[in-house]
């Protein structure tokens, strides 16, 4: 009743309904992958609630403070105030463990759910006209909040995320001609500078943040301007949404997943320790920790670090020192190619069109291929991240496992992406249901170049008039005759599976199975299919080595045809060894 | 029931079999079994009837146990180092922790269960002591004061033993292992006698009060209640957890919305 009461009142004030019930209607599409980008969001929402409580108890400064607390190894001792209240934090605030462990988790599960996300727009080709926009924006946000989580690692200053510091602004440093003036810009002097942890601290609770609503907001508002894409099916359209409405049954939903987004998070909080901060100590610039990694989602670039050859040269004086192809290069072009990715394909297949029916995964191999090898990249260069903690594991010699993994970041991803790539072939030109069900003669055709269906195997086709291209050929093998029907248009060709004793009997047959085509008869078998490059190339090297060696062999013949000729005609020249002295006769 | 053991392990570690299998090894390995300061293994461990002579108990031990790779006046051989001026602070870290006797050959022998009671490896302490040398004593610690020894760890032993005690992998398959089972003597022991890769710090670099309070600090480090955060997952840091992460975003949180939502097929 009071409900009632107050929504009359906002509608008569603000006429709120058109809009809500606008809004309450909105279809949402049934499939669970569009599911992956609402788990970020919603791990997004418990990073801020938890945040908030956190920044109550953080001081984030690095002014000297004395620990006075229930963690006895640290009572009495003097740290920067920002090491000791995250210590405090943990063991002396009313749930602050429980909260600050949530915090990290939220933002581990963030990231994961990001790049879920990303994959399934990705490889359904939901980045294409007119969504390319949400495509720059969702980058944006994964680079967001890869900065936002690197930060928040680093603000509690202790020795394994002071480590992590050090590392990243070498790597900043690494940048020829600007790299130490960048650094000494965002930190306001050498590392570690005084004014580091505020500066981090108001990046990671104000600046970015801030930037990432505003981007939750807009990529969220074009999401609702834009309408849903959808997955192809019965009934769907370019032009409509199939699934059900926000209310109420999509509400219920995502209010379902959303409560269970936070269970999960809170009981990884509460169960799971993470980032011990008490047992790394605070950071000294003279101590460091092993193993010492970063948070999973920058894990790739250590791994860069650690696997990239230790290549230094100079360009104009200036030294490039190692860090910066694996630290700077490839970040900066990970990113790039990310960002440029949905105009690098429309560029490649000219498709100007606009998609609201998304692409099964299997319908671009291509993109396949590469997105696959591009996340077995990144993957392994993540794992050779934790080279120390294997090779402990595993107890296998550091130094060797390092080569293992320099060699497996180059060969695996071209494997998972060539083998990824034939996959989806095979299953786009077989139409196997899943990967489960295909068979050995959808593979053989996924390892040809064109797609030919199979001789043989012709489909019931009743070919119009009005199709141009399409003919009978005839042709003769040995006594038999054999047909086949050929589509130019639809690249189709179907043969006629019996061998037949005349032209006659070949001609009544394929007027049976194709009435009214014109029919052309071709004299012998049918061509080869087209030679691949490989193929043509060493057929013409053939070709020209046969005729090589026939000229070769014809000069030399003749040569020594005109030898020999001389020797019986001409007079032959005194021979230099008749004249000279024989000697003793001894060999 | 060692007695038992002890004779099927003679069984399978015959020394001639055990020389076979060493030149395996070291035909497989290559130049890793041959990397510097091999200590390969004794002869299996016998129980025999106790003397009740110390020394006579410790060279009994010494010659069943040691003397097949270190020599019988512990001048060392090709298959051990000499164990004169050891010390018997290393003598007593090597047995107690299990490390000694290898039971194969090995670049770095593993922490293992001490094949020697307490009395025997006192005796064999006094036998080994007996070659002359010298070398550094068996520390005596006492309680010590957590807070300095925290900032000694962290200056000394974090880089190679990790800040959390969980120990990393070092060059040449060497690793500095986990802390988690050193008795407070056997930290001080590795302290002042630097086994394997490990540096020696003598007393000049860290006085006895200070061995003191790390030894309480590795100590308190071993507590499970310093792991207030629930599941330590190993002390293993970010990557570990991870991994934890992405096995619970794949296994809850997509699984959840795998079943919240439907399948293409429907």
């Amino acid at each position: 009743m009071i409900t009632g009461r107050l929504a009359q009142a906002l509608d008569d004030r603000l006429r709120l309904s058109p809009i809500t019930r606008r809004a309450l209607v909105k279809v949402f599409p049934d499939h669970w992958s569009f599911m992956l980008g609402e788990i970020a969001l919603y791990s997004f929402i418990a990073l801020i609630l938890t945040g908030v409580y956190l920044t109550f108890f953080f001081d984030a400064s690095s002014a000297d403070r004395v620990y006075r607390g229930a963690y006895a190894p640290l009572d009495g001792a003097t740290t920067s105030a920002a090491y000791a209240s995250t210590v405090r934090l943990s063991w002396d605030v009313r749930a602050g463990l429980l909260i600050r462990q949530t915090h990290h988790w939220a933002a581990l599960v963030f990231v994961a759910a990001i790049v879920l996300h990303l994959a399934r727009v990705f490889f359904t080709g939901a980045f294409r006209k007119p969504r390319e926009l949400n495509w720059l924006i969702g980058v944006t946000m994964l680079t967001l909040a890869l900065a936002n989580g690197f930060t928040g690692y680093s603000l509690p200053d202790d020795l394994l995320s002071g480590l992590g510091l050090r590392i990243i602004t070498s790597v900043v440093e690494s940048i020829p001609l600007v790299g130490a003036w960048l650094v000494s810009l965002a930190l306001g002097g050498e590392f570690p500078s005084d004014e580091m942890i505020p500066r981090i601290f108001v990046a990671h609770v104000l600046l970015v943040p801030a930037v990432l609503v505003a981007l939750v907001s807009l990529h969220m508002g074009i999401l609702v301007r834009q309408k849903h894409s959808q997955f192809p099916g019965p009934g769907r359209t370019e032009h409509n949404v199939v699934g059900s409405r926000l209310w109420p049954s999509y509400t219920l939903r995502t209010l379902a997943l959303f409560a269970w987004v936070l269970a999960v998070l809170f009981a990884l909080g509460g169960l799971i320790q993470i980032n011990p901060v008490w047992l790394y100590g605070p950071f000294e610039p003279a101590q460091s920790t092993a193993p010492a990694q970063p948070d999973w989602y920058v894990a790739w670039g250590d791994g860069a670090l650690r696997l990239f050859p230790p290549l230094e040269f100079r360009v104009a004086g200036h030294l490039v020192p190692a860090p910066f192809f694996p630290g700077v290069v490839l970040g900066g072009l990970t990113f790039l190619v990310l960002y440029a990715w949905p105009f690098v394909e429309r560029l490649r297949t000219g498709d100007r069109r606009q998609h609201h029916l998304l692409d099964r995964p299997r319908d671009h191999p291509v993109r396949m291929g590469i997105g696959v090898a591009a996340l077995t990249f990144y993957a392994v260069l993540t794992v050779a991240a934790g080279d120390d903690i294997i090779a402990r594991l595993l107890r296998v010699p550091i130094y060797d496992l390092l080569s293992v993994f320099q060699v497996l970041v180059l060969v695996l991803p071209i494997l998972a992406g060539a083998l990824a790539f034939l996959t989806a072939r095979a299953l786009h030109r077989g139409g196997a249901a899943g990967v489960g069900e295909l068979t050995r003669a959808d593979l053989r055709r996924a390892a040809h170049r064109s797609p030919h269906p199979p001789e043989g195997e012709g489909e019931p086709e009743t070919p119009a008039l009005d199709r141009p291209g399409e003919r009978i050929e005839l042709w003769p093998e040995g006594d038999l005759w054999r047909w086949r029907y050929r589509d130019e248009a639809r690249h189709l060709v179907i043969g006629g599976n019996r061998a037949l004793r005349s032209e006659e009997e070949a001609i009544s047959a394929s007027r049976l199975a194709y009435p009214r085509v014109d029919r052309v008869v071709v004299p012998g078998p049918p061509p080869a299919p087209p030679p691949g490059p490989i193929r043509a190339a060493l057929r013409r090297w053939g070709r020209a080595a046969a005729v090589g060696s026939l000229l070769l062999a014809a000069l030399v013949e003749k040569r020594r045809d005109r030898r020999e000729r001389e020797r019986v005609d001409g007079p032959t020249p005194p021979e230099p060894a008749e004249e000279a002295p024989t000697g003793d006769g001894r060999t | 029931m060692r007695h038992s053991r002890a004779a099927a392990r003679r069984l399978t570690l015959h020394p001639r079999r055990m020389l076979a299998v060493g030149a395996v090894l070291v035909l497989v390995a290559g130049p890793v079994a041959l990397a510097p300061e091999p200590t390969p293994g004794a002869a299996a461990p016998a129980a025999s009837a106790p003397s009740s002579n110390p020394a006579d108990r410790g060279t009994e031990l010494y010659l069943q146990q040691c003397a097949s790779c270190h020599g019988e006046q512990g001048r060392g051989t090709q298959r051990g180092p000499s164990l004169i001026g050891v010390g018997p602070a290393s003598v007593d870290f090597q047995v107690s922790t299990g490390r000694m006797p290898l039971s194969r050959e090995e670049q770095q022998a593993r922490r293992a269960e001490p094949v020697f009671s307490a009395d025997d490896i006192g005796a064999l302490v006094g036998h080994v002591g007996s070659f002359g040398g010298g070398g550094p004593q068996i520390p005596r610690v006492a309680p010590g004061n957590l807070a300095s020894g925290q900032e000694i760890f962290a200056a000394n032993c974090a880089p190679c033993h990790g800040a959390t005690g969980a120990g990393t992998a070092l060059t040449d398959g060497w690793t500095a292992p986990p802390l988690y089972d050193a008795t407070a003597t056997q930290v001080a022991e590795a302290v002042r006698v630097g086994p394997g890769l490990m540096p020696v710090f003598p007393s000049q670099v860290l006085d006895d009060q200070q061995v003191n309070d790390l030894t309480a600090y590795v100590q308190r480090l071993r507590g499970e209640r310093l792991d207030r955060g629930g599941n330590p997952l190993g002390r293993l840091g970010p990557l570990a957890e991870g991994l934890v992460a992405w096995v619970a975003v794949l296994g809850l949180l997509v699984a959840a919305a795998r079943w919240l939502g439907r399948r293409a097929g429907e």
